[in-house]
């Protein structure tokens, strides 16, 4: 495989394309046109079908192909996330489409029915087509059990009376049809042989700051709404920035490190719009409204097309900052953050891996692997817990007696990673880690030493980025907010970089924080995943209800275009959901995200405790 | 001597062969031609005998391999983890004990495992030495096991119920504890205590670089971050702390050492250590302490100035007292400060060994006087050595 092919069927649909997350503005045709073809994820696909020869040259591919402008920030933006520069796809598309036409090649157009005509009837004429360049790059995802489904018809609307229509439409004519957010899901959800109904163009924010709620469209992403609260002094509890707010709360309910205090599932919206299956309209708030508080532990269906969700805003203090607490142990680590959940210390709390600090921070995978280990080995981190809370909270760490990476230091850590690799003073830091781990940390001028020792700079980060792109990541990385923990994990946008190597899939529980039960599932999580020779890691944990419960997140990565890794993922997933299921059976009280799936609208109090799913 | 085997009246089972002062113990036994039985563990994957050969090797003694024996064992576990006939073989030479293996930590964190170490694996060794012929068991402790009630420390039992770190305890434990099941069992034994032991004074040479190192390396990797500081990135950080290179080309790195009181470091080398070690196993006399120590110890005042000239560096000043909250006036400082403080009880340390037991088995050899110059051959081969990462 060339190197340009590579790069097209290396996307990972994480549709960071398709927010602005470092400034640069979006990708001109997609925000215009839209359809996910017009944006760098559908245009790696275009053109790995088309050199494949999985697709022939349509109406359409000509006209994406001549939209790109070849400006380059589809380069900025996927090279933050997974050192990938696609613009070398994008100049190979238009080649090809070039060439192909030079050549006299047919063009394929677009097959019209008496279903789309009356699609395009309720849309408009551009918001539905058939097309089937449009139809392929709605046709698939990196999910290894879920296999490509070409849709009929591809559909924007652009309202709820516009979606009711639209559903009774394919009602109708029994078409089946999928809603898709941004385009990456766990299961497949998102395809359909029918019609895919896209909402990425119902994008209306409305706060109402009377009530502490935001008014969500169901194409709004979860960057682009902490965006617009930040700016009126608000947060939202959000999860992966590219995520559309709210297609994340109907599938599992929003979690983050802010779930620990904020909550999770029915603890972020006020109230909810919905289409029914049936193409009728109603509020969650309605007393004849279906009950999606309740929950049953069985893999559900949709209970509609959520088109807008009530947001809780949250406030946020001029005094909030971070603390990276490290442990030597996952155990001394949930002790940590459970009793700070007890006693309601900090709004985000989470149990972090090694990864955090080396795949998050670095901006190359270069930089992460070789950081990762000099946590681990020199500086004894194996985990940490992050906290952001105010001063209060933080003094209460420090009183609590434990030492941790103030904002300042984290700064200096970041923009001084590269420096860490040749730093002969950690050979100190490690021997004294044996007599005292961290003790270092409660130093007043430790951070002033890190200063000198590291010798943080933008400069200094990104020094093994690629030199076409370095000039723009050093004037990036100078921006305070880029180094600054409590906006980094408002925006989620380094948590994308877990899969920068390779596609991840997450296998999620909640469960109590029990460090014995926890440790075991941990060790039943690494063991599965190495037996099929498969790249894991520990993920995260955050406190959920003060404590009383978590939710685990363990990693597993793998080659999406590599039939043997899908393979062996398709295995590995099944004997862990076994386990999974196990161990639920034993306890009572651990419930696999499986079943909230399409019940993310519903109370947490419904599935993190086992009486309610008893009943 | 290469390959003689020497009956086991001459032989002496070790333990801690692996370690700074057990390896040259070792060393000294088998360049007297004398054959020693190995007792440890192997670690991180690496045999015993493969961890002794490396040492062999940097002894340049390889050829005297042929005068070891090897037991992979495990003192925490009933008959020191081997199997019964070769425990019965080994109890049944009658071999003499030098039992050097322990746990050098000073944190309280590790107290379990100092304590499991330094004390409770004793019950083990100790019964084997009571059930077997053995001429004489040698507990090897050390100075500061006498803890820090009294500033004369004799010869004599722990009489103290105060000590500086877990370490201390766990031997002044380990002391009463072997002289009274040796006792009771009716052995020889000594308890042999050293001071704090740095390299070898002739030649430079060590496997171990904490103690006396460990604030000479903590300084030069303090004075390297301000030097590339002031190289690399204009002198910012360094000015704000008042470091800067004076005109003759010495980085000024004002750096306060708080001591306690106006005491002093109690050195020995290790080639010292050997020499006397050897001299009081030949002729033990049972139920006697023997302080490995100096009657001239240095102070903190000339090992501050040996540094400075070392290090190509000025500022260093010590100060008597303790600093207050606040107190510490810059990042070096204060890093410094915190690194030495496991060490301060042995940087300003009154206590005064006194030492006849030692005088009389070595006929009164002392200690060389702690120059210059042993300082600076100790320190470069350290530098060579890059602190111990490069020793093999």
């Amino acid at each position: 495989m060339d190197d340009v092919l590579n790069t097209a069927k290396s996307c990972r649909h994480y549709a960071m394309c398709k927010i602005d997350f470092l400034g640069t503005g979006l990708c001109k045709s997609g925000a215009e046109k839209q359809y996910v073809s017009f944006y760098p994820q559908g245009r790696m696909d275009l053109y790995a079908a088309l050199a494949e020869n999985r697709i022939q040259v349509t109406e359409k591919i000509i006209e994406i192909a001549e939209s790109c402008d070849l400006c380059g920030k589809c380069d900025y933006q996927c090279y933050f996330v997974t050192e990938m520069k696609p613009s070398v796809v994008m100049k190979a598309l238009k080649e090809h489409v070039r060439l192909y036409l030079d050549k006299g090649g047919e063009v394929l157009a677009a097959e019209t029915d008496s279903i789309l005509y009356g699609l395009k009837e309720i849309v408009g004429d551009y918001w539905a087509t058939g097309d089937r360049a449009v139809a392929l790059t709605y046709s698939h995802d990196p999910c290894p059990v879920a296999k490509p489904r070409m849709p009929d018809y591809v559909i924007m609307p652009d309202s709820t009376a516009e979606i009711s229509a639209v559903v009774t439409l394919l009602n109708r004519h029994k078409i089946p049809y999928a809603v898709r957010g941004n385009g990456s899901s766990v299961m497949g959800f998102v395809m359909s042989e029918g019609a895919v109904i896209d909402l990425g163009r119902m994008k209306t924010i409305g706060f109402d700051e009377k009530n502490w709620l935001v008014k969500v469209g169901p194409g709004v992403a979860a960057f682009d709404l902490q965006k617009a609260s930040a700016a009126r002094g608000f947060r939202v509890n959000v999860a992966e920035p590219s995520a559309l707010v709210c297609a994340n709360i109907m599938c599992s309910g929003i979690f983050s490190l802010f779930s620990a205090s904020y909550g999770t599932a029915a603890d972020n919206y006020i109230d909810a719009e919905f289409v029914g299956h049936d193409g009728e309209v109603f509020r969650l708030s309605e007393k004849s409204a279906p009950n999606l508080f309740a929950f049953r532990k069985e893999d559900s269906a949709v209970p509609g097309i959520c088109t807008s969700a009530y947001i809780r805003l949250h406030p946020f203090t001029s005094d909030e900052g971070a603390a990276f607490v490290p442990f030597e142990s996952l155990e001394g680590a949930l002790d940590f953050a459970r009793e700070c959940a007890m006693r309601r210390i900090g709004l985000a709390i989470g149990v972090l891996g090694g990864e955090y600090m080396s795949a998050f921070l670095s901006p190359t995978k270069k930089l992460a692997a070789e950081v990762k280990d000099i946590f681990r080995d020199k500086l004894k981190i194996e985990y940490l817990v992050l906290v952001i809370g105010d001063k209060y909270a933080l003094n209460s760490i420090k009183e609590m007696g434990y030492f941790y990476f103030d904002t300042r230091m984290i700064r200096i850590l970041n923009l001084g990673l590269p420096s860490l690799i040749s730093a002969k003073w950690l050979d100190l830091m490690e021997e004294f880690a044996n007599e005292e781990p961290f003790s270092y940390l409660k130093l007043k001028h430790f951070p002033d030493l890190m200063e000198a020792a590291l010798a943080p700079s933008p400069a200094q980060l990104v020094r093994d980025v690629d030199p076409e792109l370095r000039p723009f990541f050093e004037k990036l990385y100078a921006r305070p907010e880029m180094t600054d923990p409590v906006w980094l994990n408002m925006f989620r946008i380094i948590s994308s970089r877990m899969g920068r190597e390779k596609h991840v899939l997450a296998m999620i529980i909640y469960l109590p924080i029990d460090n014995i039960l926890i440790t075991e599932i941990n060790s039943e999580f690494k063991r599965i995943a190495d037996s099929y020779g498969l790249k894991n890691d520990y993920g995260f944990i955050t406190p959920l209800d003060n404590g009383k419960r978590c939710v685990f997140e363990y990693d597993y990565y793998l080659d999406h275009n590599d039939p043997d890794e899908r393979m062996k993922m398709q295995q590995a997933m099944m004997e862990a959901g076994m386990m999974i299921e196990r161990y639920s059976a034993e306890t009572g009280t651990v419930t696999w995200i499986r079943y909230v799936f399409s019940q993310g609208f519903s109370r947490k109090e419904s599935f993190l405790y086992s009486v309610a799913g008893a009943e | 001597m290469s390959g003689i085997r020497t009956g086991d009246d001459e032989k002496h089972l070790l333990t801690g062969a692996t370690g700074f002062l057990g390896s040259h113990i070792m060393a000294g036994l088998l360049l007297k031609g004398k054959g020693v039985v190995i007792a440890g563990r192997p670690s991180a994957g690496v045999s015993l005998k493969e961890r002794i050969r490396r040492l062999l090797g940097w002894f340049g003694i390889e050829h005297l391999e042929g005068l070891l024996e090897f037991y992979e064992t495990d003192f925490l576990k009933v008959r020191l983890g081997l199997g019964e006939d070769e425990y019965e073989l080994l109890r049944s030479r009658g071999l003499s004990i030098i039992h050097c293996a322990s746990d050098t930590s000073f944190a309280e964190k590790n107290r379990e495992r100092v304590m499991k170490t330094n004390v409770e694996s004793l019950t083990e060794i100790l019964n084997f030495a009571l059930k077997s012929r053995t001429r004489c068991f040698h507990f090897i402790s050390t100075a500061y096991a006498a803890g820090t009630d009294n500033i004369e420390c004799p010869e004599a039992p722990v009489n103290s119920a105060h000590f500086t770190n877990v370490y201390e305890e766990s031997k002044a434990h380990a002391e009463l504890k072997v002289s009274k099941r040796c006792r009771e069992g009716e052995r020889q034994y000594t308890l042999i205590r050293p001071s704090i032991v740095y390299g070898d004074s002739g030649t430079g040479r060590s496997l171990r670089f904490n103690a006396l190192y460990y604030p000479v390396r903590s300084l030069q990797q303090i004075r390297d971050i301000y030097l590339d500081d002031i190289k690399n990135n204009k002198g910012k950080k360094s000015a704000e702390c008042g470091i800067y290179i004076n005109d003759e080309g010495v980085l000024h790195l004002p750096v306060r050492i708080f001591i306690p009181n106006e005491g002093n470091i109690n050195l020995i080398p290790v080639n010292y250590f050997t020499e006397t070690i050897l001299s009081i196993i030949e002729k033990p006399v049972t139920e006697t302490c023997y302080h490995i120590t100096s009657n001239n110890p240095e102070n903190m005042w000339r090992l501050a100035s040996y540094t400075e000239r070392f290090l190509n560096i000025t500022g260093i000043q010590i100060v008597i007292g303790t600093p207050g909250d606040g107190e510490m006036r810059n990042a070096p400082e204060e890093l410094f400060d915190h690194f030495l403080k496991a060490y301060r009880p042995y940087i300003s340390d009154k206590r005064i060994f006194s030492r006849e037991h030692t005088d009389r088995a070595t006929s009164g050899s002392l200690p060389p006087d702690f120059s210059y110059e042993i300082f600076r051959r100790c320190m470069s081969f350290a530098v060579s050595a890059d602190w111990g990462k490069n020793l093999f």
